[in-house]
């Protein structure tokens, strides 16, 4: 137990310490929020007007709507990345040490997750710091929900890190690996357009990437969308639903948490087998 | 004396390739070991096993009473490691790196900072207690992995190349740490290397090479069963002279380089009546002890190769920083 606090210990202190990435982290969540909402915004909000049901969706705002899905993009791409410690840690030997000591695999992985993980809340937070500028209005309960919420996100997402730093034995291949996820998992998570309307092969790459269940789950809390007229529900694709089963902000977080034990696993069984 | 080490006829092969082919021997309590041979011989695929990185294909090994393929959990807690690279954490401090391996290896609370303070005294560190590991130079990195080797009073240590790629001064340094481990500390310390004049300061040496140990005795001993001094000389007609050399000394000297090499006991009585009575010019003259790498020479016909070994050391090491 306490070498899991440990291990987790040593990665937050590490990343606090790394200021630049703290804040490079940042970048790429702002930029999507400001320049793509707006822009994308003003397009849909022109649109809407032109066709004549601007009336209808009076109470749309795209930049709104885009912010739980940002605050989702910022959670995955700092957790995605975190296992790049333990690629790092193979590198430069540090694995070894932990790997001959008297301290089981399983906490090794936890304790690794759990680091990446907390990294990956406190990125989250600062993003939150931005909802009045959009026009979301935070309260207590909805800050006691997101930290529980982002934390699942982020375990989960770790997880997958982890399981897939345990195939790599360079940076440069983690980076190649996670090139090939990144995109997909952000495109194909409704974090950045609603997936209204998309293709049967599409739908089903979104049902599956875990990332969905997150955002949805951000969406629920953050814009009371199950309150919100049907329509708007409707077009923005808030009502996410599996074989007709439509999902509430509990389901969401018991069903990626349960991927996240899967993944941490998985992981957990290869860190087993690497010879440092 | 006890046996802290207890090898029984250790393999490791991957594939068709036998990395270690059936290595027997015993370390004992107390005692500065060395394994000595060249890089590729099984030094390192031996010490993984030992230190329970790599299963072995066959075989049995003990450490201190724990079998290293069953009972892993308490063999790691029986020995301490100082790898051939470095593992410490270069982005956290000197007491962080130590802290964590406490946590790690599970020592008591209450003992923690008196042994962290006990160990950098040790290595001489304890004024760098707070600072980065990353401003560290090469010695003092090293120094500090062997203080937090330490922490967790291992029953023995394991030092794979302490001393590689360090200066000759940070060098005989080290060693007096390793020495004062022994005398202080009473632990056990097995050691590889490839530089001859370290393995000088063990207790007892094996010598692997080709995956086999092929010889195993104190440095002494092991010189001693060379037969006595080396005579080098060269002189005018080397060819003649050695034919000399085997009819009226009974030697078999053996050419290299231009000179002649032939083993001789009590080498310094041999030499004045040697140089009074050989008929052939002689253009030099050398009588000197064996070394190990005499040792190593005659058992393998080969030299451990020094030179091309710190060169390529070298040039991977400046490889790893640029990296970095």
């Amino acid at each position: 137990m306490e070498a899991i606090l440990s291990i987790w210990k040593r990665d937050v202190i590490k990343s606090i310490r790394d200021k630049a990435s703290l804040i490079g982290n940042l970048a790429l969540p702002i930029l999507l929020l400001i320049i793509f909402g707006s822009g994308m915004g003003g397009a849909i909000k022109f649109m809407t007007e032109r066709a004549g049901i601007g009336n209808a969706l009076s109470e749309f705002n795209f930049t709104k709507f885009m912010f739980p899905g940002v605050v989702g993009i910022t959670i995955f791409s700092t957790a995605v990345i975190s296992a790049l410690t333990v690629v790092q840690d193979r590198e430069f030997g540090y694995l070894r040490e932990m790997l001959v000591s008297p301290i089981p695999r399983g906490s090794i992985s936890l304790g690794k997750v759990l680091g990446g993980s907390t990294a990956a809340v406190i990125q989250g937070l600062i993003i939150l710091v931005l909802s009045p500028l959009i026009g979301i209005s935070l309260n207590f309960t909805m800050i006691l929900k997101l930290i529980p919420a982002m934390l699942i996100l982020a375990f989960t997402v770790s997880s997958l890190s982890l399981y897939v730093a345990t195939f790599v034995k360079s940076s440069q291949g983690f980076h190649t690996a996670l090139t090939m996820l990144i995109l997909p998992m952000i495109f194909l998570s409704g974090s950045i357009f609603p997936l209204t309307g998309s293709p049967a092969w599409m739908e089903f790459l979104v049902k599956i990437n875990p990332v969905t269940y997150g955002v949805d789950m951000f969406k629920k809390i953050l814009l009371g969308s199950q309150e919100m007229p049907k329509i708007v529900q409707d077009v923005m694709g808030l009502n996410l639903s599996v074989f007709g089963y439509s999902f509430t902000e509990y389901t969401d977080f018991v069903l990626v948490l349960a991927i996240g034990i899967l993944l941490l696993f998985l992981a957990t069984g290869r860190m087993k087998k690497v010879e440092a | 004396m006890e046996n802290i080490i207890e090898i029984k006829g250790l393999k490791k092969s991957y594939g068709s390739f036998e990395a270690v082919k059936d290595v027997t021997f015993n370390v004992k309590k107390g005692e500065i070991f060395g394994f000595l041979g060249p890089n590729g011989a099984g030094k390192c695929t031996t010490i993984s096993m030992l230190s329970t990185m790599r299963k072995p294909s066959s075989g049995l090994a003990l450490i201190n009473g724990f079998d290293i393929a069953k009972e892993k959990d308490q063999v790691r807690q029986s020995i301490g490691i100082i790898f051939q690279e470095n593992t410490l954490d270069e982005k956290l401090t000197a007491y962080e790196n130590l802290i964590l391996h406490c946590q790690l290896y599970h020592v008591d609370k209450n003992v923690r900072e008196e042994r962290i303070s006990e160990v950098l005294e040790m290595v001489d560190l304890t004024d760098k207690k707070d600072k980065i590991v990353k401003t560290f130079s090469g010695g003092m990195k090293r120094r500090l992995e062997i203080a937090r080797g330490l922490l967790h009073y291992p029953k023995v240590i394991f030092l794979d190349e302490p001393t590689v790629g360090l200066d000759p001064q940070t060098r005989e340094h080290i060693w007096q740490y390793i020495l004062k481990l022994k005398e202080e500390a009473g632990i056990t310390v097995f050691l590889t290397t490839h530089y001859m004049d370290e393995a000088e300061h063990c207790d007892r040496i094996a010598i692997i090479d080709d995956g086999r140990i092929i010889s195993m005795d104190t440095p002494e001993g092991l010189k001693n069963g060379l037969g006595g001094d080396l005579m080098e000389l060269s002189t005018e007609n080397n060819t003649k002279s050695v034919e000399i050399i085997k009819e009226r000394y009974h030697k078999e000297p053996k050419i290299k380089d231009g000179t002649i090499v032939f083993h001789v006991d009590k080498g310094n009585e041999f030499l004045v009546d040697f140089v009074k009575s050989f008929e052939i010019p002689i253009n030099s003259i050398n009588l000197r002890r064996p070394t190990l790498n005499d040792v190593f020479l005659n058992l393998t016909g080969r030299e451990i190769r020094e030179d091309t070994q710190a060169k390529k050391e070298f040039v991977e090491t400046s490889k790893k920083k640029e990296n970095r």
